[in-house]
C-alpha cells in the first residue's frame, strides 16, 4: 500500500460546515470577538519524586471556519484579531485540515511521570498533517510548502523533513474529528519526525509570538526561557483541529521541572517563583477564560498558597481574572529533608518500554523492544517502526518472546513497507506496523536484525562520525476484537474489548530515539581512490592487451 | 634490447611467426576489436558527462536591446469649444507637449498628436483619444476628457501645462522612490497594533470590513475602490491582524509644550519606527509582495506620541510613509474615546483615508495637478490611470529586456552552466510576450501592460531557474584529475599498438608494391 | 565408475550440510564471501516478502533472480542440502570436463579425485557455499554449461548457459567462448594452434536457440516477479548501476563510494565496457582452444566484476586444474599462490578491524581488496601469457638458457 492509497473516505457521519467568517459582534460577557474565542490554561503535576509537570494550553478557536477547500482557487480577505495571522495564512494556503507538530527535548519517562497531558512527547521535531486531496497542489507539494513554511515560522531544522523520513502511518495518527469533514473528500496524512532536532529558545520566541498576549501577561508570563530549557524534559507543541465548532488552534507547552534538584536535593517545595523565576502579575485581557490548576498529590502533609478556592479534593483550580498577581506554592514542611523517593510504587503507565540496538559490529545489529506489561490483564497495542533508508530491518527474523520462549502468536497483521526510490532519486523510509498483545504482568521482547547501509562519501553529513539517530518507535490504541483500523482518538477507553482481562492503551506512547553509527568511507580519499583503483585497473588491461598484440620473439640471450 | 635472430638455429622452438595466433590477420583483428569498442562507447561518453546547454535565442535578445515601445497619444480639441482658434492653437499645443515628452526621460516614448474634433468624447476612435471641451472650470471628466475653464484656455502655455501634466505628469526622484516593484499579485497587510495591552487604552478589534470597503460614508479616499480601479494593473490580497503587545524598539522624545507633556517622533525615529524583531506583521507564505499598513496606538504613557518636523516641532501629521514598504498611522485616542474597546468604522475613516493615499502613493498613481477636481465617480480619473499604465509598461519592458540580456551573457560566460529545455521555453515566452507588448502599446495601454508584465515574469523565473546553478563552480581542473589516471595510461598502449600496426601494414604495401 | 576417493569426497560434502557449523550466522553475513546479489539473509527476505504479499523486488533488499524466488519458495525450502548438492554437481561437472578435455571416455581417470578436490576443497568456493551464498548456483551452472558444451550436448549445455546467466548478469561475458566450444573440440589444442575450425554458420544456428532459450526464461522470471519489470532494474540493473555499496573484495565498491557524483554514470559505464571489451580479443586469440578462452574470461570476472565474492576467483582457481599443460610455462605461479595467501587473510582481518571492531578505516579494506585484485590480475595475465607461451614448446635440451622467448 503506497502513500497515494493512504487517503481513504470518510464515509463515517459527516456534517459540513459552511464557512460563515463574520457574525456580527453578538456581545458574550467578559470579553468578545466576534468570531474568535482564547482561553487559556496551565496544569501543574507534583510527582512522587518531587518533579513537577507544568502543561500549559493556550486556545484560539476561529468560530464556524472550516479548513480551505483545496480546489477553491482566489484567495478572499483573511481578518483575524486573535489568531495568529502568520499560522492563519499557511493552514489557509495549503488547506490544511489538521495539523501537529511537536518540539520536545528530552526523554519522556512514562514509569515515573505517567502520561503526559498532551501525548506528543516524540523526542526532537514531529510533524503531522492531514489534508484534504484535491485541486492544483497534490498531496505532497503541499506537504513540502507547508513544511518549509513551518521551518520558516518556527526557526526550526523542519525542512529535512523530506521524503527520506516521511510516512503514512494513518493508524497511529488518525484524524481527531471526523464529524466535521466534507464526504465528498479524501483525506491523506503525512507523517515524519527528525530527532535529532533540537528545541530551543529561538524557536520559543516565534512560538510566543502566535499567542495573542505574548509573554507580557496571562500565564504565557511564565514562559521563562532560561528556567524552561533547564528542565528534564520540555518540548512545545502547536496542535490545529477541525472541529464542529470551527478551526481550534492549541498552542502548548508542557516541562518537567526539578524542584529537588534546584534546591540542591533537599526539598521539593515549588512555588511560581522558583520554578520560573516570574509570577503572574496580570491576566491576558483578550482570554475569555484563563485558569491554573494544581493536581493534588496523594500524600498528606502539603501545603497549598493561596488557600483554595475552586476545586476538588483532586484539583486546585485559580482563576487568572479575579486572582491576580499570582504565585502558587506548595510547600511540604514537615520535610527535612525530602525523602527520596517517598515510597516505591509501581510505574505509573500500564506499559513500560524499553527499545535498544544491540550489536557491536558496524553493520549488523538487533534492534530490540521490551514492552513491560505492569497490568494484571493482557493489553494489545499497535507497534510502529519509521525507519530511514539507512537502516534495513530484516524481516524475516522478527521474533516475540515471553520469558526466554519465542511466542510468535503474540505478533499478528504484520505490515511492512520496505523503503521504496523516490522520484527524487531518494529512498523513502521502510515503515513497519504490528499488532502485539502483551501477556499480563510480563515482558515481551520484539527483536528483528537489523542492517547499516553504506552510504556515498557525498551522502555523509559533515558531522558523520555522530552518527544518525533513529525516529522513536510509536505504540498507539487499537481496537480489539478487529484488524488494526482506522479510529477517531479518545475512543479507546480502558476495557472496550471483552472485560478488563483485555485492554489496550488510552494514548499514543513513544519510545525513546536510538542513533547508530554507521561505517564511514575515508573522506579525503576520492582522488587517491581514482589513481590507485585505475592504475591497477590499466596495469591489468594493459599486461593482457599485450600480451594479445604483441608479436612474439625468439631471442639468442647474450652473454 | 635485443634483436630477433634468424630462426636457422637449432633452438627445438616452433618458429612464433608461423603460429596460427601469430598472423597479422588476428593481431588486426584482435586490435580491431579493442578499438570498435572504444569507439561504440564513445557516444555513451558524450551522454553522460555532458552539460545540457540548449542555445539560448541571443540574437533575438539582443535586437530586442534597441527596441522602444511607442505609445501613440491623440489629444482632440473640440471644435465647437475653441472655434477657428483650435488648429493654430493645436499646432502650438503639439509643439509643447512633444517638447514636454522628449525632456521627460519617463515619456519619451509618448508620441503626442494633436487635432481637432467634431465630436469630442467619442470613444469610438480608440482608448488612446483624449478630448478639449471649454468649460466652467478646470477638471477631468469620464470618459478622457478634460474640461478646460475659459481663463485656462486662455493661454497657450497654460493650456499645454495642464495637458502635459496630465499626459506626462512629472514625477519627483523622491515619489519615485516611494514607489514599490511592480508585481501581479500585491498582499495589503492591515495590521492594528496596540503597544501595550495592559492599559485601559486596549482596542481589542476594529471594524476592517467596512473601513476598507468604506461604504457606510460619502468619504471616497478608501481602499477597496482604489483597488477595484486598479485591478487591471495588480491583483490584491487583502489581510488583517490585531496585536495586543507591540512595543517600539526605542523610546520616543518626551517635551512639554503648554503644561502638556507630549511625545514625539524624530524623522530619525521614523525610519526605525517599525520593531521587526517583535512585531510579526506577515508570513512568508507566499513569494507575492506585501504593502504593509500599520496602525498604531501607543500606549497611555506614550500619548499623545506626534511626528516632528526637522525643527524638532510637532506637526499635525499622524501618518507617514516607508517607501516601497507600507504606511503607518499613529491613533491617540482622545480621552473621552479612550475606554472604548473596538473601533466602529467611523472611527477609521481618517486612518483608512490615509492608507489609501499611502496605498495611491505606493503603487504609483500620480496625482491629479494643483488645483484640478475630478467629475468622475471613480476614484482614479481615466488620465492617471492611463499614465500609471503607460510608465508600468515601459518599466516592465526594460526590465524584461535587461533579464534577458543578463541572462544572455551570464550563460557566454560560465561555460559549464547548464541551460535546460524550461529556460530556453521560458525566454522564447518572455521575447513573444514582450513582442506583443510592443504591439498592443499601439492599442490599448491595458493590454501592453499585461504583456509586460508576462514577459518580465517569465524573464525572471528563466533567470532564477535552480537547474542554472547546478555546475557553476565545477573547474575544469578537477575533470583533468579525474579522467587521467584511467585514459592516459590505457590509452597508450592502444595508440602504440595502432600507430605500430599502421606503419607495418605501410611497409608491407610498399614492399608488394616495390616487389 | 568413480573412484573411492572421489566418492568420499562427494560424501563429505553431503555429511557437512548436515554438520552443525559454528557462526554460521557470520558466515551468512560475511560480505567477502556473500555480496548483496548472492546473500542468503537477502534470499530469506525476499522470500519472506513474496510470503506476506509484498513485492520481493521493492526496496532494493533482494537482488536474486526470480527463478530463485520460485525454487525456493514453491519448490524447495532453502536448506544446507541443496547447496552441498549444487557444489557436487560442480565438482562433477569439472570432473567431466577434465574428462572431455583428455578424451577420457569410460572409466575413472587418475585426476579425477585431485579435480574435484580442486574445487570441493577450495576454501574460495568452500566458505561461500557453507555461507549458502547463491554464487555455488552461479558457478555450477557455469561449469555445468561448459561441461555439457564440451561433451557437444548441444540443447543442455545452451540451456544451463542460460542460466547462468539469467543467475548472474555477467555470465553474458561466456556465451561467446561456450558457442565456440559448442562447434569445436574440448581437447586441448594450447600446444599446437590453428585458425578455428568450427562453422560459424552454425555458431549462429546456437545463439539463435540460445536466445530462445533466454528469452522463455525471461519470460517465465518476468511472470513470477509478478509486478512488471521492475525486477530487471533490481537484479541485473544492481551489476550496472552499483546501487548497494556494500564492501567486497572487487573493486567497484569503494571506487563509488568515494566517485564524485557527477562521474559516476560515466565511470559506471568505462567499467561495464571494461568487462565486455575484453570478449572478443581473447577469443581471437585463443579461437583454437574455446575452454582456455571461456577459463580467462572467468578470470577477468575474477577481478572486475560489479559484486565480487570469493567464489568468483575460487572458481577461477579450481578451472586452473583442468590445464596442466600450462604449468610448465607459467612465469610467477609462486607470486601469485603468495598474493592469494596475502589477500585472503588480509580481506578478513582488516574487514573485521574497521567493521567489527572499529578501530581501522574503510582504507584497510580497500587496500586489502587491491592486493585482492593485484592476486587475480597476476593469474590472469600469467594464464594468458602460459596458453600462448605453450605454442611454442619446449627449447632443446642443449639450449637450454642460450634463448629467450619473449614479446617484441
Amino acid at each position: 500500500m503506497g502513500r497515494k492509497t493512504a487517503a481513504f473516505v470518510l464515509s463515517l457521519f459527516v456534517a459540513p460546515v459552511i464557512s460563515s467568517t463574520s457574525n456580527s459582534s453578538d456581545s458574550k460577557p467578559r470579553f468578545s470577538i466576534a468570531g474568535e474565542r482564547y482561553h487559556e490554561d496551565l496544569i501543574i503535576q507534583p510527582l512522587r519524586d518531587g518533579r513537577v509537570i507544568s502543561t500549559f494550553t493556550f486556545t484560539t478557536l476561529l468560530e464556524g471556519v472550516s479548513p480551505r477547500d483545496p480546489w477553491e482557487l482566489e484567495t478572499p480577505a483573511q481578518h483575524y484579531t486573535l489568531f495568529p495571522l502568520t499560522l492563519g495564512q499557511i493552514l489557509r494556503e495549503y488547506s490544511i485540515t489538521e495539523l501537529h507538530l511537536s518540539l520536545n527535548a528530552g526523554k519522556w519517562n512514562y514509569d515515573n511521570w505517567g502520561y503526559p497531558e498532551d501525548p506528543s512527547v516524540s523526542t526532537g521535531a514531529e510533524l503531522w498533517a492531514w489534508m484534504a486531496d484535491g485541486g492544483p497542489m497534490s498531496i505532497d507539494e503541499r506537504w513540502t510548502s507547508l513544511r518549509n513554511a513551518l521551518a520558516g515560522l518556527f526557526c526550526a531544522s523542519l525542512g529535512s523533513l523530506d521524503s527520506r523520513r516521511t510516512s503514512s502511518p494513518y493508524s497511529a495518527f488518525p484524524l481527531s474529528s471526523v464529524s466535521s469533514l466534507k464526504i465528498s473528500f479524501q483525506y491523506a496524512l503525512r507523517h515524519a519526525t527528525l530527532p535529532s532536532e533540537h528545541v530551543c529558545t529561538e524557536n520559543l520566541t516565534p512560538f510566543l509570538k502566535l499567542l495573542p498576549c505574548k509573554s507580557h501577561t496571562g500565564l504565557a508570563r511564565l514562559l521563562n526561557p532560561q528556567r524552561l530549557f533547564d528542565a528534564d524534559w520540555h518540548g512545545l507543541g502547536v496542535h490545529v483541529l477541525s472541529t464542529d465548532r470551527g478551526l481550534e488552534l492549541r498552542l502548548g507547552v508542557q516541562a518537567v521541572l526539578d524542584p529537588v534538584r534546584e534546591s540542591g536535593g533537599k526539598r521539593r517545595d515549588w512555588s511560581f517563583q522558583s520554578l520560573f523565576d516570574r509570577s503572574i502579575d496580570a491576566a491576558c485581557p483578550v482570554s475569555s477564560r484563563s485558569t491554573a490548576r494544581v493536581v493534588i498529590p496523594d500524600d498528606d502533609g502539603y501545603r497549598l498558597s493561596p488557600e483554595l478556592l475552586l476545586g476538588d479534593k483532586s484539583m486546585a483550580i485559580y482563576d487568572l481574572t479575579s486572582q491576580v498577581p499570582l504565585d502558587i506554592s506548595m510547600l511540604w514542611p514537615n520535610e527535612h529533608p525530602f525523602p527520596f523517593p517517598p515510597t516505591h510504587t509501581g510505574p505509573l503507565a500500564p506499559l513500560s518500554i524499553k527499545r535498544a540496538l544491540h550489536g557491536f559490529s558496524q553493520t549488523h545489529g538487533v534492534l530490540s523492544v521490551a514492552l513491560s506489561n505492569n497490568e494484571y490483564g493482557d493489553i494489545t497495542i499497535g507497534y510502529l517502526e519509521t525507519l530511514p533508508a539507512l537502516v534495513t530491518l530484516w524481516m524475516h527474523t522478527i521474533k516475540a518472546e515471553v520469558r526466554g520462549t519465542q511466542r510468535d502468536d503474540l505478533i499478528s497483521d504484520i505490515s511492512y513497507h520496505p523503503s521504496l526510490l523516490q522520484s527524487n532519486g531518494r529512498y523513502g523510509p521502510s515503515v513497519l506496523q504490528v499488532r502485539l498483545t502483551v501477556p499480563a504482568k510480563s515482558a515481551l521482547r520484539l527483536s528483528i536484525d537489523i542492517t547499516k547501509t553504506f552510504l556515498k562519501y557525498t551522502e555523509h553529513p559533515p558531522d558523520a562520525m555522530r552518527g544518525w539517530d533513529l525516529p522513536p518507535a510509536v505504540l498507539f490504541p487499537v481496537l480489539i476484537d478487529g484488524p488494526v483500523k482506522y479510529m477517531v482518538n479518545d475512543s479507546f477507553v480502558d476495557g472496550i474489548g471483552t472485560r478488563d482481562r483485555h485492554r489496550t492503551i488510552p494514548h499514543r506512547m513513544y519510545t525513546p530515539t536510538l542513533l547508530v553509527d554507521l561505517p564511514t568511507p575515508d573522506f579525503s580519499m576520492p582522488y587517491n581512490v581514482i589513481i590507485l583503483s585505475c592504475t591497477l585497473v590499466t596495469l591489468i588491461f594493459g599486461s593482457i592487451f599485450n600480451l594479445l598484440t604483441r608479436k612474439w620473439a625468439i631471442v639468442k640471450v647474450e652473454e | 634490447m635485443n634483436h630477433p635472430v634468424p630462426t636457422t638455429t637449432n633452438h627445438g622452438l616452433k618458429e612464433p611467426q608461423k603460429l596460427c595466433f601469430e598472423t597479422a590477420r588476428t593481431r588486426r583483428l584482435v586490435l580491431g576489436s579493442y578499438w570498435t569498442i572504444i569507439i561504440l562507447a564513445f557516444p555513451f561518453w558524450w551522454n553522460l558527462t555532458s552539460i545540457e546547454r540548449i542555445a539560448l535565442p541571443s540574437y533575438r535578445v539582443r535586437a530586442q536591446l534597441d527596441r522602444k515601445p511607442v505609445f501613440p497619444v491623440s489629444v482632440r480639441l473640440d471644435a465647437s469649444s475653441f472655434q477657428g482658434s483650435a488648429p493654430t492653437l493645436g499646432r502650438a499645443l503639439h509643439e509643447i507637449l512633444a517638447q514636454t515628452a522628449q525632456a521627460s526621460p519617463r515619456w519619451r516614448n509618448l508620441d503626442i498628436q494633436v487635432g481637432v474634433s467634431e465630436h469630442a468624447g467619442d470613444q469610438s476612435e480608440g482608448p488612446n483619444v483624449y478630448s478639449v471641451v471649454l468649460g466652467n472650470h478646470t477638471a477631468v471628466r469620464h470618459p478622457r476628457q478634460v474640461v478646460v475653464s475659459q481663463e485656462d484656455a486662455s493661454s497657450t502655455l497654460r493650456l499645454g501645462n495642464i495637458l502635459s501634466s496630465l499626459l506626462a505628469p512629472e514625477v519627483t526622484s523622491m515619489q519615485a522612490q516611494r514607489i514599490a516593484q511592480y508585481a501581479k499579485r500585491y498582499r495589503l497587510a492591515f495590521t492594528l497594533l496596540n503597544e501595550n495591552a495592559a492599559s485601559p487604552h486596549l482596542v481589542n478589534s476594529w471594524d476592517i470590513q467596512t473601513a476598507l470597503a468604506g461604504k457606510f460614508f460619502r468619504f471616497i479616499y478608501h481602499v477597496f475602490p482604489i483597488i477595484s480601479r486598479l485591478d487591471v494593473l495588480h491583483n490584491f490580497t487583502v489581510e488583517s491582524q490585531v496585536q495586543y503587545h507591540a512595543p517600539l524598539a526605542f523610546e520616543p522624545l518626551q517635551f512639554a509644550v503648554a503644561n502638556n507633556t507630549l511625545h514625539g517622533l524624530t524623522p530619525e525615529d521614523l525610519t526605525v519606527f517599525i520593531n521587526s524583531a517583535e512585531w510579526t506583521l506577515s508570513s512568508s507564505v507566499s513569494n507575492d509582495p506585501v504593502l504593509h499598513f500599520v496602525l498604531f496606538i501607543p500606549s497611555p504613557a506614550q500619548q499623545p506620541l506626534h511626528i516632528l518636523d526637522a525643527h524638532g516641532l510637532p506637526t499635525r501629521q499622524n501618518a507617514f510613509l516607508l517607501p516601497q514598504w507600507g504606511g503607518i498611522f499613529i491613533l491617540n485616542r482622545h480621552a473621552r474615546a479612550a475606554t472604548m474597546t473596538h473601533l466602529t468604522a467611523a472611527d477609521l475613516v481618517p486612518v483608512f483615508s490615509a492608507f489609501a493615499n499611502q496605498l495611491s502613493a505606493l503603487l504609483g498613481v500620480p496625482p491629479l495637478p494643483d488645483g484640478m477636481m475630478s467629475e468622475e465617480s471613480s476614484l482614479l480619473s481615466d488620465w492617471q490611470l492611463d499614465a500609471l499604465l503607460r510608465y508600468r509598461t515601459s518599466e516592465n519592458m526594460l526590465g524584461s529586456q535587461q533579464t534577458l540580456y543578463s541572462i544572455i551573457k551570464l550563460v557566454d560566460q560560465i561555460e559549464n552552466m547548464p541551460v535546460d529545455q524550461k529556460v530556453r521555453g521560458d525566454v522564447h515566452d518572455a521575447l513573444t510576450a514582450l513582442g506583443e507588448a510592443y504591439r498592443s502599446a499601439m492599442g490599448s495601454p491595458a493590454t501592453a501592460l499585461r504583456w509586460s508584465s508576462e514577459a518580465l515574469s517569465l524573464a525572471s523565473h528563466a533567470f532564477f531557474n535552480p537547474g542554472m546553478l547546478a555546475l557553476l563552480y565545477f573547474p575544469a581542473e578537477h575533470k583533468y584529475a579525474v579522467y587521467t589516471p584511467l585514459f592516459a595510461s590505457v590509452s597508450v598502449p592502444l595508440i602504440v599498438a595502432l600507430g605500430r600496426e599502421v606503419y607495418g601494414w605501410r611497409r608491407e604495401r610498399q614492399v608488394v608494391r616495390s616487389g | 565408475m568413480e573412484s573411492s576417493s572421489f566418492l568420499l569426497l562427494m560424501s563429505c560434502r553431503l555429511l557437512l550440510a548436515f554438520t552443525p557449523i559454528p557462526l554460521t550466522n557470520d558466515l551468512q553475513r560475511d560480505h567477502q564471501l556473500s555480496s548483496p546479489l548472492t546473500s542468503y539473509s537477502r534470499l530469506k527476505e525476499g522470500l519472506w516478502f513474496y510470503q506476506h504479499d509484498v513485492d520481493p523486488y521493492a526496496g532494493g533488499v533482494f537482488r536474486h533472480s526470480p527463478l530463485l524466488l520460485s525454487l525456493f519458495s514453491a519448490v524447495l525450502p532453502p536448506v544446507p542440502v541443496v547447496w552441498a548438492l549444487s557444489d557436487m554437481v560442480g565438482a562433477w561437472a569439472l570432473v567431466r570436463i577434465w574428462r572431455a578435455r583428455q578424451r577420457v571416455n569410460k572409466g575413472p581417470s587418475s585426476r579425477d579425485s585431485l579435480v574435484a578436490a580442486a574445487y570441493l576443497l577450495n576454501p574460495y568456493l568452500l566458505l561461500p557455499s557453507l555461507a549458502l551464498s547463491t554464487s555455488t548456483f552461479e558457478n555450477a551452472f557455469v561449469l555445468l554449461a561448459l561441461m555439457l558444451a564440451s561433451d557437444g550436448r548441444r540443447s543442455p549445455a545452451l540451456l544451463a548457459l542460460a542460466f547462468s546467466t539469467h543467475l548472474s548478469v555477467s555470465t553474458f561475458l561466456l556465451v561467446l567462448p561456450v558457442l565456440m566450444l559448442l562447434v569445436t573440440s574440448s581437447v586441448s589444442q594450447l600446444a599446437s594452434p590453428h585458425p578455428f575450425t568450427g562453422s560459424t554458420w552454425t555458431a549462429y544456428q546456437y545463439a539463435g536457440e540460445f536466445a530462445a532459450y533466454w528469452l522463455v526464461l525471461f519470460g517465465a522470471a518476468s511472470v513470477m516477479a509478478g509486478s512488471g519489470w521492475g525486477w530487471v532494474h533490481e537484479t541485473w540493473g544492481a551489476s550496472l548501476t552499483l546501487p548497494d555499496l556494500t564492501p567486497n573484495p572487487g573493486l567497484w565498491w569503494y571506487f563509488f563510494t568515494e566517485m564524485f557524483d557527477h562521474f559516476r554514470p560515466f565511470f559506471l559505464m568505462v567499467f561495464s565496457v571494461h568487462l565486455v571489451i575484453y570478449i572478443l580479443p581473447i577469443c581471437i586469440k585463443f579461437q583454437h582452444d574455446a575452454l582456455y578462452a571461456s577459463f580467462l574470461l572467468v578470470g577477468i570476472l575474477g577481478i572486475f566484476k560489479a559484486y565480487l565474492s570469493l567464489a568468483d576467483p575460487g572458481l577461477f582457481l579450481s578451472m586452473f586444474v583442468l590445464f596442466p599443460e600450462v604449468y610448465p610455462y607459467l612465469r610467477y605461479p609462486i607470486v601469485t599462490t603468495l598474493l592469494h595467501t596475502h589477500a585472503s587473510l588480509l580481506l578478513p582481518i582488516f574487514h573485521a578491524l574497521w567493521v567489527t571492531e572499529g578501530r581501522g578505516n574503510a582504507n584497510f579494506y580497500y587496500a586489502a581488496s587491491l592486493v585482492m585484485g593485484v592476486a587475480g590480475g597476476a593469474g590472469v595475465v600469467d594464464a594468458c601469457f602460459a596458453g600462448l607461451r605453450i605454442a611454442m614448446g619446449d627449447i632443446a635440451q642443449g639450449e637450454r638458457g642460450k634463448w629467450e622467448v619473449v614479446q617484441e
